[in-house]
């Protein structure tokens, strides 16, 4: 177990005609599902980097992907007010989920992947049913858009992150909401999600700060800083393959590597040329993929050896 | 105009003040009298009314009047002459105004328009009249020929064109008599041996007013003059027209389909290449089509289960439907452009304004070495620059690309190949067991047919009956009835079927298998317009069982402990037979359903590889290729597994 990371440049993706605005891993670890404002998904092959396929269908820009469990679907959350469920082998879009009255920011399937989450603009959170895609439950969770929706690893409980500064724990079945964790200055959330144990919440606030939370104490336990967040929804993510890190993006193009523990800051990606919105972390390799906007488009797949 | 004294105010006419008659009303016509009540008529000049009465002029002369002075003012003036109006359109104004038309043609009298009050004693045409007045009034002052004052002489001199919504009737090119035969739109005429596809006026004789493309001159009309151009239509104003593309005046649709607006990138691959989304890869590539907004929404519905065994003709309709959509689509894009150009039409009929525009504000065109403005709307000045430009790129860009995509192997290319060695063999193995259902088939009918051939053995049937227990009811599954156990399975059988019956049970396609000789029944329902789905041996609806005769045996062969042949054949009668009732048809749908399950097999199978090879093709297509890359920065790695190659 080494100290640091040394995560290098081994693949730059061009291809998007916008800023990309979400990458994500899939959960098999072939391939790599990018969203762009360009309105297209891309496939990627994970290990090559090379172009596997397109999805086209929506409307307007798309804000954020996820895959289902058994790596074979993917949802996608778009400005036009509407998720669409997409078989990746065949490239067609399945079902077009509608319900949301503004833009659908952030999306989630839950484990056994029967359901999907998404957090909007119109400052709901809405569960839906995969095979009939009907919206089953409407959470009016907050007062501001919401910015991050995520379930935990046995697909119990949700979370949701608003710009109001508060953080919500709900039970998805019956949608009562658990617990309400505010911080003291209440500064928007632009991103939340479970750890993979399930017992902490990482959050991260407008504020250039990422924070590991234990939710059923209610207490912060660790404090991210050194990065650049102020505007942006920037994603962050647990590096579990190697070394345990916090890997995020940051406004000042680079991708930051923490170390979980000691909370300092053990490498700094540079290549990207605008803020770098999403950084993703393979499920068993130790690759990361980094995602930039408008002034770069491209996604870089770094690699370590730890 | 003519008043009809309908009118409440009688305006003030010329000469009103002469004499005072202490009513204060209005006064007129040679007569000095405020009568209102009768036909009257005024004069262009002096704006007085006349009573038809008092200077003999009926109401009828008048609809042949255009343009009437009274006898003062033409002995004043001897320039100024009645004028008076076409046959044809005299006829049609009685006509109109027989039928109350308010579109009245200035019924005779035409008022130059300053004068509101006049125009309101105009009888028929109150405002309405004025309007027309002034609409139909410029004609007239253009016309170049001159009218004939009386009424009988005119109708000789006059040609009779005709007015509709397309012609105006007065303009040089509603005057021509003959198609030019030059021109596209003659060209096309069946008369000048044309496939009359476009249907249009010779160019010559498109109105200038009123006709929807605007009228070209000689030159700009004919691309390939074979003969010179007669002199008489040089007079036609050119700058009118401004800058005519092409496919400006084609409505048909052939000629909107290659508009200058070319696309940024060729389409070297058809249709027929890219199966799935075709669409979408133009739209993707071609930039030029943003403002026509959307991509189309591929959005299908999870589809149900299709009956397998034709899914093919399913995805053949899916293909139909795709087509369909995109030939909407394209038809949108049509409609879209004819809208636009309609657009620019509308801007061009203003003359000079076109004219400045067009060479000071075109950006130039982007095609290698061009240095002509672009179209308007577009950003070559040909589909050739577009095309050049395209191809420069590709040889530019695509052979780097495809070093680049050799450099390294990609990984789900392997993969794919894999699965395609996978599908191979296992639509081997079904088709092996399709053969195997085959041999099945026939052994069947031979069994089936060999206990035919049997003798009846009346004797053995007392066997049967008495052993079983009658004192056991057993209740019909079907119809609920308690039943004899005895002829519990023939009852059943039929109960069965006859509700069965009552149902349908279909798809849209009829059965399309090769080598199949009987499996599904095939038969076409008109009211739900399905093919009936069961299989052909078993369906109780389209199919009844055979009336069994007297003598015909039962021959099932006989088994001991179920499942060993004892070689042997029930002897009974069939019409007697409880135990084998239907055995052959039960049989034959058993072999029937396996070799229809080996179909659908088959077919998945087939879907399968369609699917591993349409994506090994788009995977590095021409289009993949020009729009992605992937750059490796390290030689040395071209694959981030950890683990030596899987």
């Amino acid at each position: 177990m080494s100290e640091k990371p040394n995560y290098a440049l081994k693949f730059t993706l061009v291809g998007h005609t916008d800023a990309v605005s979400s990458v994500k891993f899939s959960p098999n670890g072939e391939w790599l599902a990018s969203s762009s404002a360009d309105k297209v998904i891309i496939i990627w092959g994970a290990y090559d980097g090379k172009y596997e396929k397109t999805l086209y269908g929506h409307n307007l820009e798309i804000s954020d992907v996820a895959w289902s469990s058994d790596s074979s679907r993917l949802v996608s959350a778009s400005d036009d007010k509407t998720l669409k469920i997409w078989d990746v082998r065949s490239g067609k879009c399945l079902k077009t989920l509608k319900g949301h009255s503004n833009y659908v920011f952030c999306c989630n399937f839950n484990p056994p992947s029967n359901l999907i989450i998404s957090g909007s603009f119109d400052e709901s959170v809405k569960i839906w049913e995969v095979k009939t895609g009907k919206c089953l439950k409407t959470l009016s969770a907050h007062s501001d858009p919401v910015s991050a929706v995520h379930f935990n690893c046995s697909g119990s409980l949700i979370v949701s992150g608003s710009y109001d500064g508060v953080c919500r724990i709900w039970d998805a079945a019956s949608g009562q909401c658990l617990k309400t964790l505010v911080d003291d200055d209440n500064l928007p959330i632009s991103f939340v999600k479970f750890s993979p144990n399930g017992r902490y919440l990482l959050i991260a606030t407008l504020d250039n700060t990422l924070k590991l939370w234990d939710y059923s104490r209610g207490r912060c336990l660790k404090t991210y800083t050194g990065h650049k967040n102020e505007k942006y929804c920037i994603f962050a993510n647990f590096s579990v393959t190697g070394g345990k890190w916090i890997v995020s993006g940051s406004e000042d193009n680079l991708v930051y590597i923490w170390n979980l523990q000691t909370k300092e800051i053990v490498q700094k990606l540079q290549g990207h040329t605008d803020v770098v919105i999403s950084a993703a972390c393979h499920p068993t390799e130790n690759i990361i993929a980094s995602a930039a906007l408008g002034n770069d488009k491209t996604i870089k797949l770094w690699k370590s050896n730890y | 105009m003519e008043g009809d004294g309908s009118d409440p105010e009688p305006p003030d006419a010329g000469e009103d003040s002469k004499s005072e008659n202490g009513e204060n009303a209005p006064i007129y016509c040679i007569c000095r009298k405020p009568d209102i009540n009768c036909f009257m008529i005024g004069c262009d000049n002096c704006n007085e009314w006349f009573h038809g009465d008092c200077i003999r002029i009926t109401e009828k002369m008048a609809k042949a009047i255009r343009e009437w002075y009274c006898r003062e003012c033409r002995e004043k003036d001897p320039k100024l002459e009645i004028r008076y109006r076409h046959k044809k359109s005299r006829e049609r104004d009685s006509n109109e105004r027989d039928g109350s038309e308010p579109r009245d043609e200035g019924g005779g009298r035409k008022r130059p328009a300053p004068d509101p009050d006049l125009q309101r004693r105009a009888g028929s045409g109150t405002g309405v009249g004025a309007m027309l007045a002034r609409g139909s009034a410029s004609p007239h002052k253009s016309s170049p020929q001159p009218l004939v004052a009386t009424p009988s002489q005119h109708h000789q001199q006059q040609q009779q064109i005709k007015r509709s919504a397309r012609m105006c009737g007065e303009c040089e090119a509603c005057r021509r008599t003959e198609d030019c035969g030059h021109c596209d739109f003659c060209r096309d005429m069946k008369k000048f041996g044309g496939p009359n596809k476009i249907r249009q006026k010779c160019r010559l004789r498109q109105c200038q007013l009123r006709a929807r493309l605007s009228p070209v001159t000689p030159s700009e009309s004919l691309p390939r003059p074979r003969r010179p151009l007669p002199t008489q239509q040089q007079p036609q104003p050119s700058q009118k027209l401004g800058r005519i593309r092409e496919d400006e005046g084609a409505v048909a649709s052939s000629a909107v389909k290659e508009p200058p607006e070319a696309m940024a990138t060729p389409e070297p691959l058809s249709d027929e290449d890219l199966p799935l989304d075709p669409d979408l890869y133009q739209d993707f590539c071609a930039g030029a089509f943003d403002d026509h907004g959307l991509p189309w929404m591929s959005d299908t519905e999870e589809s149900p289960f299709l009956d397998p065994a034709l899914r093919k003709r399913a995805v053949k309709v899916k293909h139909v439907k795709r087509r369909e959509k995109k030939s909407e689509k394209k038809k949108e894009e049509r409609y879209k452009r004819h809208r636009q150009k309609q657009k620019h039409k509308d801007k061009w009929k203003h003359p000079e304004r076109a004219d400045s525009k067009d060479p000071a504000s075109l950006p130039q065109c982007l095609g290698p070495g061009c240095v002509r403005p672009a179209q308007p709307g577009s950003k070559y000045c040909s589909d050739d620059c577009g095309m050049k430009l395209a191809a420069n790129r590709i040889y530019e860009i695509l052979p780097q690309r495809i070093q680049q995509w050799q450099q390294s192997p990609c990984i789900a290319e392997e993969h794919g190949k894999k699965l395609l060695e996978r599908i191979r063999r296992e639509q081997q193995s079904a088709r092996t067991r399709l053969q195997e259902m085959e041999r099945r088939f026939h052994e069947l009918e031979a069994i089936i047919l060999r206990a035919k051939q049997q003798a009846v053995r009346e004797d053995e049937e007392s066997n049967e009956g008495d052993s079983d227990d009658t004192d056991l009811q057993i209740f019909c599954v079907s119809c609920g009835h308690p039943i004899n156990p005895r002829v519990a399975l023939r009852h059943m059988e039929r109960c069965y079927a006859k509700y069965e019956s009552q149902t349908s049970f279909g798809s849209m396609y009829p059965t399309r298998i090769e080598g199949a000789t009987r499996l599904f029944c095939d038969v076409y329902n008109p009211q739900s317009k399905t093919y009936c789905k069961r299989l052909q041996v078993l369906c109780p609806e389209h199919s009844r069982d055979p009336k069994v005769p007297a003598d015909e045996v039962c021959g099932c062969p006989l088994v001991r402990d179920v499942f060993e042949l004892t070689g042997d054949f029930c002897r009974l009668p069939k019409r007697q037979c409880n135990r084998h009732y239907c055995w052959e048809k039960l049989r034959r749908a058993e072999v029937d359903l396996e070799r229809v399950r080996v179909w659908y097999k088959l077919d998945e199978l087939f879907e399968q590889e369609r699917n591993v090879r349409t994506a090994m093709t788009n995977r590095a297509g021409l289009l993949a290729l020009m729009l992605h890359q992937t750059i490796q920065h390290d030689p040395l790695t071209t694959d981030l597994r950890s683990s030596a190659d899987r």
